[in-house]
């Protein structure tokens, strides 16, 4: 990645940001509507969740060795 | 009669399967893509209603039902088999070409079928001949995943008949229709049957176990006819069965953790097909106009993005002979134009504005909102986010961007492959801009507006995110060789005492059978071979033994002729 690639992704998350405190910001159709940059967070976090919820099950049980079938 | 039935979009494509044999090689790629297009300026020009009947038995069958719904399903199956045949032009294999024409002919006859016999003909069509096109690719791995996919779609087969005897048996409609939400006998199991094709879990091991293991072209037909003519059919008969809500999000979610467990690139983007039909089962769960228009939308560019990736997947796999993350990396110099296709269908999925992944998500998210489902709503972004994050950057990065991992060649792709990605990435943008197009094909009007504020800011704070996330924690990714191990376990694994039980059991249970059997007719042959002996036995007289067959001829004629008059005259008394 190059420095000018986070500056492309900086910019496009200011500006989103921008917009929901401006165009947005009587906007409630749902709940989380009151949350400021609720989007970010729950991308952000949903990101992190499933990236280790999926290695934890992974490790638990679901991966395996490619020849468990012919065993 | 037979006139007619060249009405049927369905039977172009099947009777072009039977014709393909008879022509020159040189001719047939040409040919092939013929056929779909033909089947392609039908749909689109046929009027609306039932157009053919035929009668069976005595029931009048519907051959070719047509309205808004079906045409659209029509439309995109002629044109995928079109765009599938010319990534396939260079491909010399009749048996596949055939079997592809019949498969895609089997999901038009799914989509214009107006009662339930038509419907499940087509529907085991498209099983046998899909079939085909995993075992094509001539390996043991692909023999065995093809006979196992064979097995699973004749169950699936065999629950939505029994749902359609049950149905027809209680009085029920022949015609389809909606049915009413009612969990009877009949309607479970044709929810079940509908299900294992839509790939809902527990019933979805065979996707994932199946397509993968496909050739690079059979791979392209597959991911787009049979789960889709299956939510074609479920959008038909179960719109606004509630559990289908949940059940969605559940697919969604479920697909997106194996996806981004996965290790081979195809089965990533099999999974995905499961998380993606994951939006579309929820839609059709809440049933309303906008939900089913968001359902049958966003299958229609599903199957673009998703033949789209699964012809990117192809050519790498054509072009290093690996699809395994831990063996595959360094070689995005080598492919930029791949590279720049499949990003395209990868962003589309991800829900990126102005690619027509987002003109449909938005619209099944748009009716969740109108039916006040807000969890239901979170959790399908939590999808989207993983499907940015599996199909989107997972793949790509550790497909072409990380270091070199084992050595392999890198050879030259068929220029028609890249065409035919290019069609599909030009339809990618073509309704992401201009989502219109799409929408006035819709079954129901519409006057949905994705392009708003509020969705720009959604899904521009998800994916920015979504990317950082990936980029610090990418570590955690498995790109190790591993497989994840899914319901195919339950019968997969006890396979060996399944095969004891049903096969080798019964097997030796009949040779033991037959030695019995074989041993008894001996002696009874042994028996009929001179009957003398045993109706009057040797014996001794004066020291002399007298054999019964030691007679002579005239002798044994004489007695046999006294022994036949014995027979004759206790038969006479007897009766």
């Amino acid at each position: 990645m190059k420095n000018w690639h986070w500056i492309v992704l900086g910019i496009l998350l200011i500006a989103s940001l921008i917009l929901e405190f401006t165009y947005l910001s009587d906007y409630a159709s749902h709940w989380w509507n009151h949350i400021p940059a609720f989007y970010a967070l729950w991308g952000g976090l949903g990101c992190a969740a499933l990236i280790f919820i999926s290695k934890g099950l992974g490790k638990f049980f679901i991966l395996s060795d490619e020849d468990y079938y012919d065993a | 009669m037979m006139l007619e039935l060249l009405s049927v979009p369905a039977i172009i494509l099947i009777l072009g399967a039977f014709v393909l044999p008879l022509l020159p090689e040189r001719i047939r790629s040409t040919a092939f893509i013929t056929f779909p297009l033909l089947a392609l300026a039908m749909v689109w020009t046929m009027p609306e209603g039932n157009l053919l009947q035929v009668s069976f038995a005595s029931y009048e069958l519907e051959l070719l039902s047509v309205d808004g719904l079906s045409r659209i399903f029509g439309i995109i199956f002629a044109l995928i088999t079109v765009i599938g045949g010319v990534y396939a032009f260079h491909i010399k294999d009749l048996g596949q070409q055939s079997s592809a024409l019949a498969y895609a002919g089997g999901a038009l006859g799914v989509t214009f079928s107006g009662d339930f016999f038509t419907l499940f003909i087509f529907w085991e069509i498209m099983a046998a001949a899909s079939s085909y096109l995993i075992w094509a690719r001539e390996n043991e791995e692909s023999a065995k995943a093809g006979m196992r996919y064979l097995l699973v779609h004749i169950f699936g087969g065999g629950l939505l008949f029994t749902g359609i005897l049950l149905h027809l048996s209680s009085g029920g409609s022949l015609y389809i229709e909606s049915i009413e939400p009612a969990y009877s006998a009949a309607n479970i199991f044709m929810l079940l049957g509908v299900a294992l094709n839509t790939a809902v879990p527990p019933l979805h091991a065979w996707l994932a176990d199946a397509y993968p293991k496909a050739t690079i072209t059979g791979a392209v037909f597959m991911c787009a006819l049979t789960t889709k003519s299956a939510v074609y059919v479920m959008i038909r008969l179960f719109p606004g069965w509630e559990i289908l809500i949940w059940v969605g999000v559940i697919m969604a979610i479920y697909g997106t953790i194996y996806a981004l467990l996965a290790n081979d690139i195809r089965i990533i983007l099999a999974y995905s097909i499961i998380s993606q039909i994951g939006y579309m089962v929820t839609a059709i769960g809440i049933g309303s106009e906008l939900a089913l228009n968001g359902a049958t939308a966003h299958a229609f560019n599903h199957i673009i993005y998703k033949s789209l990736l699964f012809m990117a997947a192809g050519a790498v796999i054509y072009a290093t002979g690996t699809s395994k993350l831990s063996e595959l990396g360094g070689f995005a110099k080598k492919m930029p134009l791949i590279i720049g296709l499949y990003m395209v269908g990868a962003l589309s999925i991800s829900g990126m504005p102005f690619l027509n992944g987002f003109v449909s998500k938005t619209m099944i998210s748009g009716a969740l909102g109108d039916a006040h489902l807000e969890w239901p709503i979170l959790l399908l972004l939590i999808a989207t986010i993983g499907t940015f994050l599996h199909t989107g950057l997972k793949l790509p990065y550790f497909t072409w961007f990380t270091e070199k991992k084992t050595e392999f060649e890198v050879s030259s792709i068929p220029t028609n492959m890249k065409v035919a990605m290019g069609i599909g990435a030009f339809f990618c943008i073509l309704f992401g801009v201009a989502p219109q197009l799409l929408y006035i094909q819709l079954p129901y009007a519409t006057d949905f507006q994705p392009f708003s504020i509020y969705n720009f800011v959604e899904m521009t704070q998800i994916l920015v995110l979504a990317f950082a996330g990936f980029w610090f924690l990418k570590k955690h990714l498995n790109v190790s060789s591993t497989i994840s191990l899914d319901t195919d376990w339950f019968y997969r694994r006890p396979a060996v005492a399944v095969r004891y039980v049903f096969v080798d059991l019964p097997n030796n249970l009949f040779g033991v059978a037959e030695d019995i059997t074989l041993k008894l007719a001996g002696k009874l042959s042994g028996l009929s071979k001179n009957p003398m002996r045993h109706l009057l036995p040797s014996f001794v007289m004066e020291g002399r033994e007298v054999k019964s067959d030691g007679f002579t001829a005239s002798m044994s004629a004489a007695l046999a002729f006294i022994l036949f008059g014995f027979l004759v005259a206790i038969l006479f008394v007897l009766f």
